[in-house]
């Protein structure tokens, strides 16, 4: 008889854990091609806005990074109402939440690379997360009311 | 050729810190570091103290730091380093005297890992030995080749920052251990990999595989170890 492993080998989540970090270290990653995905979202509708003859690059750019319609009211774009619709407001939505998101885990795993006490990484997730809904606020307030 | 090396030195009796002490010695080209440190040792300062064993690259004793890069002082000829060489204790463990650490939490690391293979199977109905294709062995060939010399994990800087975390010597051990197709602990090891200070803690600076005297693509073995914890996949 043939002693030769031949099923493939794989571990079932419940046997291998999905710990906390892991998670997140998935949650990096997914957030950082959701953000790829906003941004291209975002460069359609400058396209579609007219990029090429009624907007520089770096307005451009900073609409397709945050479609807040604040971005384009110095462009060159006649009518800018359309583009400050509900959508492009909760994709600029989505955009900074992502980020901030991604952003915020990312300070988290660097601070605890140099706190290794457990009362130090504690403190380090409280500072962080208070930042966090501090900064979302204050980004939320600026896209729904601009 | 005169060479002037300058080694770290510390003696826990005597010194309240570490110091360089600087010799001029007759070196020739082709002279191992291994060689110029035997050659203080033995003709200007007997008290040196440093690892050493088989001096062919095998056992991995003589990891230290020459010019600022973690190398074993047995594979490294003083041409490659030139006239003017600084020889160093590992970063990022204790140093117990001069070129000497403490290897007691690297190792303490090392058995987290179950670093023997798990098979918990009756044996083949021949009685004979559990089989394994080239393809199979191909899958973890690099990580047999780790010496255990820590060259990685104190060149590694989330290791200099935090003593807790596993580093990548350990990883390379779960490596070779979880994707051979023999053992059956992978689900024991992929769940310490999973802890805090397992592999997520691995930036990918790429350190790691810049030390490695054996050429181990480290931090590649690191991303295989990741992909395992999310998809669960050992092939």
């Amino acid at each position: 008889m043939n002693a030769l492993q031949t099923k493939p080998r794989t571990v079932p989540l419940s046997k291998r854990g999905m710990s906390f970090e892991t998670f997140m270290w998935v949650f990096t990653r997914v957030t950082a091609l959701a953000m790829y995905g906003f941004i291209l979202v975002g460069l359609i509708g400058a396209i579609a806005m007219g990029a090429l003859h009624e907007m520089t690059f770096v307005e451009v750019i900073r609409w397709a990074l945050v479609s807040n319609p604040g971005h384009v009211e110095s462009t060159n774009v006649q009518d800018i109402a359309p583009w400050a619709s509900a959508f492009w407001r909760t994709v600029a939505s989505g955009m900074f939440l992502t980020a901030l998101a991604h952003g915020i885990h990312g300070v988290i795993v660097i601070v605890d690379d140099y706190v290794a006490s457990a009362s130090g990484r504690n403190w380090n997730r409280y500072i962080s997360m208070a930042m966090f809904f501090v900064v979302m606020g204050a980004g939320l307030y600026v896209i729904w009311k601009a | 050729m005169e060479v002037t090396v300058k080694i770290f030195r510390y003696n826990p009796e005597k010194d309240a810190r570490g110091n360089y002490v600087t010799y001029k010695i007759e070196a020739e080209p082709t002279d191992r570091i291994l060689d110029v440190l035997e050659h203080i040792k033995g003709k200007t300062d007997g008290a040196l103290s440093f690892r050493r064993s088989c001096a062919h690259g095998v056992c991995g004793s003589d990891a230290m730091r020459i010019n600022g890069r973690n190398r074993l002082a047995c594979k490294v000829l003083v041409r490659d380093v030139g006239a003017n060489i600084t020889i160093e204790p590992l970063l990022g463990m204790k140093v117990k005297k001069d070129l000497i650490v403490d290897m007691e939490p690297f190792f303490n690391n090392y058995k987290k890992m179950t670093p023997y293979l798990v098979n918990n199977s009756p044996l083949p109905a021949d009685g004979r030995e559990r089989l394994q294709s080239p393809e199979q062995r191909a899958r973890f060939d690099e990580s047999t080749k780790c010496i255990l010399c820590a060259a990685c994990t104190t060149s590694c800087p989330s290791f200099w920052a935090n003593d807790e975390y596993f580093g990548p010597a350990a990883f390379v051990t779960a490596h070779r251990f979880i994707f051979d197709s023999r053992d059956e602990g992978a689900s024991q090891r992929l769940m310490v990999l999973a802890e805090t200070d397992g592999t997520v803690r691995c930036h990918t600076a790429y350190n790691c595989t810049d030390a490695c005297p054996r050429e181990i693509h480290i931090t590649q073995a690191i991303g295989d170890l990741k992909m395992a914890m999310v998809t669960g996949k050992l092939e």
